[in-house]
């Protein structure tokens, strides 16, 4: 193992150490218990919550902001996508051309995806004046990441920066608002159960049988 | 007010250290600052005003928790704006969490992530609460309520004389000597409650409720002690007097031995009882909790009223309430009932629980310093209903009534506001209809 790669173990284990007390903070305090008489199910509920109510037809947040939600949903699939070619890439896995080529160039569009983002954060006012130096290094730790990603698999090279890169990405992930990949899931449970033990979720559609 | 004290700060902070599950810890780690919700609120899209956005308001109560419960926060709180909970912040907080919020959980619906923002605003409401910071406009009702037993301090003498008018419209209505207004009667079936605006302001709309129940034969009651189906100490964040409220109607239930709790139509009064009071309480009521529109409806399926189409020509619209839709999963019953009556129905653009809020939510209309703005986003309703061409808007909640009047004179729309019941009432057929 190069030393790059024991800096990048040493911020994996940090970053493992820390998501675990956000993670099982969560655990030990539990779900709600709510006392009144329920009128849906929590569990059909739940599952809506991260079926249908994330259908982008469904919410302002993605039909009102189409070329955002687009460019989001393209950035955290790199992500992900990133994330698995972490370990392949650490493993010292060869990916064959016939996948390099589609997810190289994907990377590279996420990256672009991302650093929109970006732009849109410091151009709006109102965004700016909604974030906090934390919100601009975790996009940019991200989209360097998805950036580094898809130059190592295509070229091979600048892979101590990869490395590197990628463990001040591991680093910072609990500590800054990154750590929404935890929160995510306990906040779509929770909007599920609230919707769900009082019937709205899953949503039926209104019906009208005529005056 | 000089800067705050110790005490308050404290007082403050202990939102965040009572954590009963894990809800709030998530809810206050997952914004990303996206932005996104913003035009889903009716302050933001009626002011274009940034720092209204339901993003602002989730972070103001989050800055205060990064910053004494967050390593980053309490290290480096510039970098992830952290704030201290200082008058500055507290003076923030009054002006948006209770002066530019109606917490009627439309951004939390269409949140990206899935933030229950309107959840914040309440968790910040109640640190300012701890802190003595309610304005006192909104205190004041609240005040009320806990002193008299009702928010508009009726006393018990007024409230039975206007009980005892109201009964003698409705034996003239219903052309029947028999008819009443039943009070403190032990053992029925149903209690019913009020808003307290009823008595106040619209007394009709007792009579119009107490001809449905005198149509479908109910056994009922009306307590002229503890009546009051309102509770702002849900909107003030007090949860001991929100506690204290609650219990009062529990305890009336058992005094007079009803089997149904039946809650007027009132959104946040019908949401703080039926689905947050067990929770205040922290017990479950041993007796049934329905709103009046769920009655309404069950004497419709079960034959027990029937209603003329042919009396209400004007085209109709429905404002649905927050707390009694979003919020108290009321979305089908209402419609249900206008179908079997209402020929011209038009639905409202969003609806359902879509619907935009009224702007008199989260104790808005009880805070008078913030009229202007509360009117400023009214437009967006305003709009809404001109678009339906309705000339009649009901709506099952006596603070939309409220609210929905005041567009109506401010905006010069024509329209006529009424309850469900009353608009009801006016196409019940009756057995002995006078002549």
């Amino acid at each position: 193992m190069f030393w790059y790669q024991w800096i990048t173990l040493g911020s994996l284990g940090i970053c493992l150490i820390n998501s675990s007390i956000h993670l099982l903070r969560l655990v030990r305090l539990g779900k709600p218990t709510d006392f009144s008489s329920p009128a849906g199910k929590v569990s059909a509920s739940v599952k809506y919550s991260f079926t249908g109510a994330m259908n982008p037809l469904k919410k302002e947040s993605a039909y009102l902001h189409l070329p955002t939600y687009v460019a989001g949903i393209i950035y955290h699939l790199g992500t992900f996508l990133s994330i698995a070619l972490f370990f392949l890439i650490w493993a010292g896995v060869n990916l064959p051309d016939i996948l390099i080529f589609p997810v190289a160039p994907f990377l590279l569009i996420s990256f672009a995806c991302g650093m929109g983002i970006l732009i849109k954060r410091v151009v709006k006012k109102g965004l700016r004046d909604l974030s906090a130096p934390d919100d601009y290094l975790s996009n940019l730790l991200v989209t360097f990441f998805q950036l580094m990603t898809g130059i190592v698999l295509l070229l091979g090279q600048l892979i101590p920066v990869y490395f590197i890169l990628s463990g001040l990405l591991l680093l910072y992930f609990p500590f800054g608002k990154l750590k929404h990949a935890i929160y995510f899931f306990a906040a779509r449970y929770h909007l599920g159960f609230f919707y769900g033990w009082r019937g709205i979720w899953p949503q039926k559609r209104i019906e009208r049988d005529g005056g | 007010m000089k800067e705050l004290n110790k005490e308050q700060i404290t007082k403050g902070l202990e939102v965040f250290q009572n954590l009963a599950d894990s809800k709030l810890v998530t809810h206050l780690n997952s914004c990303v600052h996206c932005g996104l919700c913003a035009e889903s609120c009716i302050y933001y899209l009626a002011t274009k005003d940034n720092r209204l956005t339901p993003a602002r308001k989730v972070d103001l109560v989050a800055s205060i928790y990064r910053r004494y419960f967050t390593f980053t926060g309490k290290f480096w709180p510039g970098f992830v704006n952290a704030r201290q909970l200082n008058k500055e912040t507290a003076d923030e907080m009054v002006d948006l969490l209770f002066g530019a919020c109606t917490m009627c959980g439309r951004c939390t619906m269409h949140c990206s992530i899935g933030v229950d923002i309107a959840f914040l605003v309440r968790v910040g409401r109640t640190m300012l609460s701890n802190m003595g910071m309610v304005p006192v406009t909104l205190q004041s009702t609240v005040n009320a309520a806990v002193e008299t037993g009702n928010n508009m301090s009726i006393p018990e003498e007024e409230f039975i004389a206007t009980l005892k008018w109201m009964e003698e419209e409705l034996i003239d209505e219903v052309n029947d000597p028999n008819a009443k207004i039943p009070m403190n009667e032990t053992g029925k079936k149903i209690l019913y409650t009020l808003n307290p605006r009823e008595p106040k302001f619209f007394p009709l709309s007792i009579s119009a409720m107490a001809k449905i129940f005198f149509a479908a034969g109910e056994s009922w009651t009306l307590s002229t002690k503890m009546y009051d189906v309102t509770n702002y100490a849900y909107f003030s964040g007090n949860l001991d007097e929100a506690r204290l409220i609650a219990h009062r109607l529990w305890n009336e239930m058992g005094n007079l031995k009803a089997q149904t709790l039946v809650l007027a139509e009132c959104g946040h009064g019908s949401r703080a009882f039926r689905w947050e009071a067990p929770n205040y309480l922290q017990e479950q009521f041993p007796f049934e909790v329905k709103t009046s529109v769920e009655c309404i409806a069950d004497y419709i399926r079960e034959g027990k009223i029937r209603l003329d189409p042919e009396k209400i020509k004007d085209v109709v619209t429905l404002h649905d309430p927050c707390n009694l839709v979003r919020s108290g999963g009321i979305i089908h019953e209402q419609r249900y009932i206008l179908d079997q009556f209402i020929a011209n129905f038009v639905e409202m653009t969003p609806n359902g629980t879509d619907n935009y809020c009224c702007g008199g939510g989260g104790g808005q209309l009880a805070m008078s310093e913030y009229n202007d703005r509360r009117m400023k986003i009214a437009e967006i309703k305003a709009v809404q209903i001109q678009k339906t061409g309705a000339k009649i808007v009901v709506t099952p909640c006596h603070n939309c009534v409220d609210q929905l009047s005041q567009i109506n004179v401010f905006f010069k729309l024509g329209l006529k506001i009424k309850t469900l019941a009353e608009i009801v009432a006016d196409a019940l057929i009756l057995e002995n209809e006078p002549g």
